[in-house]
């Protein structure tokens, strides 16, 4: 049994190192939960309610702020939740050694795309299909950086929404957010300004998460006197990194989440193997 | 308005602007007001246990069970006095699982009668009703 002090300890600072990466706090949370001793199911199922936490409270702000886009959330979470069903039923199935193999090769693949990152300027896409036009995907927003209303239109819908399937699936599997790879549908294939990605992101987590809770939740994976504490430690620490952060250079965030990103992956993926 | 003009591509005007920026109120609102609540009956469940037994942790498990037989466990234990702060705890949980699906919810209201958008409609109720079967059926 992991004791109340060390689970409230371990979801602070992964908490806090989500918000201060912008991965979330399952990235880290299930890895250092089964270095204490708990089962990798548990684990994932505790994570996934947390992370409806942590999504629902800063899409709450964004929402406010204007940047998220309802309509390109709610039509991609038509899809992400079936993945997240179908993933969750495939991890309560599934034997362990996978879920550690799997789990290594999202935290070392994250790796990869923080590590390989270019910092390129984003262009509006020069022309947008009529299924996305019919979707109503355009908005606006105004970029305090630049100073300046930036209007954008996202397209290739046909090809985003079955994409996040899979990332939905990932998020179920895992017990994780999977933000990364919802920014990067929302990035490179349907071509929306990475502000209007990363916070329309964190609105559908919290509806993806919750499809993939229901599953864990029938299975009785979920452990309340466990989940309390992992909960308020998440929630708690994703607050103190999101003021953290506006002070921290995003260089040092970045070099210390690419070693903590590594580490973990490289411990997830020798436990993995040796089974 | 009639059905096939709802169904049509609906150009961007100044009063659409309006009703989204209302919508993105609601939608905030709900969810900061679900994680608030629940984060409070979370906090006052431990707090009270620690009070009563000076011990903070707490271990019981959940047989596997669907909201709605979660939500009918907690409401027996409610009246039957017993074992009030893992109570509050299970009542934290559940603030936590409805929060995005009020969300769902109150966006389907809000597309179908206020912005009178029935694709959006149809979306958010196609979400609604997966979610639905998800958490109540097993």
């Amino acid at each position: 049994m992991v004791s109340f002090w060390v689970l409230l300890l371990i979801s602070l600072v992964a908490g806090f190192i989500g918000a201060m990466s912008g991965m979330g706090g399952g990235v880290v949370l299930i890895p250092a939960l089964t270095l204490v001793g708990m089962d990798i199911k548990h684990a994932i199922a505790i994570s996934i309610v947390s992370v409806i936490a942590t999504s629902s409270g800063s899409a709450s702000a964004y929402v406010r702020d204007h940047i998220t886009n309802l309509k390109v959330g709610m039509f991609l979470e038509m899809f992400t939740i079936l993945g997240a069903l179908a993933g969750a039923a495939i991890t309560i199935i599934s034997s362990r050694r996978p879920l550690f193999l799997m789990f290594a090769f999202v935290l070392l693949g994250t790796w990869l795309a923080l590590f390989l990152q270019s910092k390129e300027e984003w262009k509006p896409l020069a022309k947008v299909d009529r299924f996305s036009r019919w979707l109503e995907l355009r908005g606006s927003y105004y970029d305090q950086a630049q100073q300046q209303q930036i209007v954008y239109e996202g397209g290739r819908a046909y090809f985003g929404g079955p994409l996040m399937f899979g990332a939905g699936l990932i998020a179920g599997l895992l017990g994780i957010g999977a933000g990364a790879l919802k920014v990067l549908i929302h990035d490179l294939v349907m071509g929306l300004p990475p502000k209007v990605s990363t916070t329309t992101s964190n609105l559908i987590i919290g509806v993806t998460a919750l499809a993939g809770t229901s599953v864990y939740l029938a299975a009785g994976y979920i452990d309340p006197g466990l989940a309390a504490p992992v909960i308020l430690g998440v929630g708690a620490g994703a607050f103190i990194g999101t003021k953290v952060l506006v002070r921290l250079t995003n260089m040092a965030v970045r070099r210390f989440f690419l070693v903590v990103l590594l580490i973990l992956g490289v411990e997830m993926l020798i436990r993995g193997i040796r089974g | 308005m009639n059905l096939k003009a709802c169904f049509l591509e609906q150009k961007e005007g100044a009063r659409d602007q309006q009703l989204q920026a209302r919508m993105e109120m609601m939608v905030g609102y709900v969810l900061q007001a679900g994680v608030l609540i629940s984060g409070l009956f979370l906090a006052a469940g431990l707090a009270w246990r620690f009070l009563a037994t000076g011990h903070l942790g707490f271990d019981f498990t959940l047989r596997g069970m669907n909201l709605y037989e979660f939500l009918v466990h907690d409401v027996h234990a409610a009246f039957s006095g017993a074992a009030r702060p893992r109570l509050l705890i299970s009542l934290g949980i559940l603030v936590l699982l409805i929060t995005p699906y009020v969300r769902v919810l109150s966006s389907m209201v809000y597309f179908a009668v206020v912005e009178r958008n029935c694709k959006y409609t149809l979306f958010t109720g196609f979400v609604f009703a997966v979610l639905t079967y998800s958490l109540f059926l097993r």
